[in-house]
């Protein structure tokens, strides 16, 4: 039984397949949104990024499930940009913004696990994490080499959603509570902590041949070549990535320019 | 101080060596190099093609395959054209695909013409009898063609080798390239092979 999606080789077919390992992921996502968002909605979260978060599991599920996950292990780099946008851009702030509250209730107050807590939610900690991960897990000998086992491709899908909740805690969940980590702060980080992506989606962009072996090699697309294919790759993550980006950077503008910044934060933690 | 005749010999290979193509770094190496084959099939518009004679002095790229292979074929041939297809033209006219269909029972000259011009209209497709095709592949080095078992569906498979006969000017190949070989493989080692020069100019 084939577990996670992975590079096979075979000729792409319609024929749906079945992941269980997919199934298991999501449906140990979705209950621990459950069981997040519920407290946060008893302490005041709104029904909007509720259901928000709820889009993201949905979203999670259906890049990683039949059939944009087996198209994006081992036939086109354009799918897998589409489910790095999905699992690192997209759904982390969705289904942080549901449970922030219960999640800022629930950092540590005390002990090694509020000083590890500390650590990674400092945002130049969070954004080099974020950029390490999206560097390693975009180099050709590491993707070649990972996307045809299973447990390669998973580790490259958890690391994404896992780096982007890292990301975007900061600047969502703001707890711990940084004064200093203003909205001007919040922008210029979102900004720089996404510039790498969007190198890499340069890269892609313009370079003359394929890049990763697993979709050169792969049995062909009829509708475009392994290269249009890297460019389009390159394209919905320098598009999509940056209309996400610039998309919260705005809102992030117009709340901070409106006087609104503090309205959004949820109830305090102890500040650090 | 070196003696003259020393220094002249030693200059001159330095020279030679200097002139000489660069190996190519990809593929396998060919030991002793397989001299250019000469056979006849008919090629797309229907004209019988004599290998040798037509393709004597160019870079060649020779390949076993059938136009119904779902994987293998269709990659390799895509990646070579999309290469061909940077070069500069002065390079794309003194190279040429030659395509031998391993499964002529299915792959009808029209066929093949249409699938090759999915990647090149230059490329050559050939076609000739199974006993004739199974000589050529075996005068080459490559084992003959398998058909598999015919499905429900009345479909098959046909083994063939995987690996590109690249043919130089010196009328030899020196390489193979099996499947496998990315388009930066290629890119890289085609310019390598467009230099080495014709046996009559050494």
């Amino acid at each position: 039984m084939q577990w996670w999606c992975s590079a096979s080789g075979a000729p792409w077919t319609w024929a749906p397949q079945y992941y269980p390992g997919v199934w298991l992921m999501v449906a140990v996502l979705a209950v621990t949104f459950h069981a997040l968002s519920r407290r946060a909605r008893a302490q005041g979260e709104g029904r909007g990024a509720y259901w928000g978060g709820w889009m993201a599991v949905g979203l999670v599920w259906q890049v990683l499930d039949w059939p944009i996950g087996p198209l994006a292990a081992g036939y086109l780099s354009s799918a897998h940009a589409l489910q790095f946008v999905v699992l690192a851009l997209v759904a982390p702030p969705l289904l942080l913004r549901a449970t922030r509250r219960a999640l800022a209730a629930a950092v540590p107050t005390s002990g090694g696990a509020r000083t590890v807590a500390l650590l990674i939610t400092q945002p130049i900690i969070a954004a080099v994490i974020f950029n390490l991960i999206a560097i390693a897990t975009h180099v050709p000998a590491v993707v070649d080499a990972l996307m045809p086992t299973q447990l390669g491709a998973f580790t490259i899908d958890l690391l994404w959603l896992v780096g982007g909740l890292v990301l975007w805690w900061p600047i969502i969940v703001e707890a711990p509570r940084r004064p200093w980590f203003g909205a001007p702060v919040r922008m210029l980080y979102l900004f720089l902590g996404t510039l790498v992506h969007t190198g890499i989606a340069m890269v892609m962009l313009v370079r003359d041949f394929p890049m990763y072996g697993i979709y050169e090699l792969a049995p062909p697309w009829k509708a475009w070549t392994p290269l249009e294919d890297q460019h389009l790759a390159g394209g919905v993550m320098e598009l999509a990535g940056a209309a996400v980006v610039f998309g919260i950077i705005t809102v992030i503008f117009f709340r901070w320019s409106g006087g609104v910044e503090g309205d959004n934060a949820p109830p305090a933690p102890p500040r650090d | 101080m070196l003696p003259l005749r020393i220094l002249v010999p030693g200059l001159a290979a330095v020279l030679l060596a200097a002139c000489a193509a660069p190996a190519p770094r990809h593929g396998a190496a060919i030991e002793p190099a397989l001299p250019r084959p000469s056979f006849t099939l008919t090629d797309t518009r229907g004209v019988p093609f004599e290998f040798g004679r037509e393709t004597r002095g160019l870079l060649t790229f020779l390949f076993f395959g059938y136009t119904n292979c779902p994987d293998v074929c269709p990659v390799h041939v895509a990646n070579v054209a999309a290469v061909l297809h940077k070069l500069p033209f002065e390079d794309q006219r003194k190279a040429r695909f030659v395509f031998v269909t391993a499964d002529p029972a299915r792959d009808s000259l029209p066929r093949l013409r249409q699938w090759l011009d999915q990647f090149d209209a230059s490329f050559i497709g050939l076609r000739g009898d199974e006993a004739e095709i199974a000589r050529i592949m075996t005068a080459t080095g490559m084992p003959p063609a398998i058909r598999g078992a015919v499905g429900a569906d009345g479909r098959y498979e046909v083994g063939h080798p995987a690996a590109v006969l690249v043919f130089t000017a010196d009328d030899s190949a020196h390489v193979l390239y099996p499947f496998g070989t990315r388009q930066l493989d290629w890119a890289e080692d085609i310019p390598r092979l467009l230099r080495v020069r014709p046996r009559t100019e050494n």
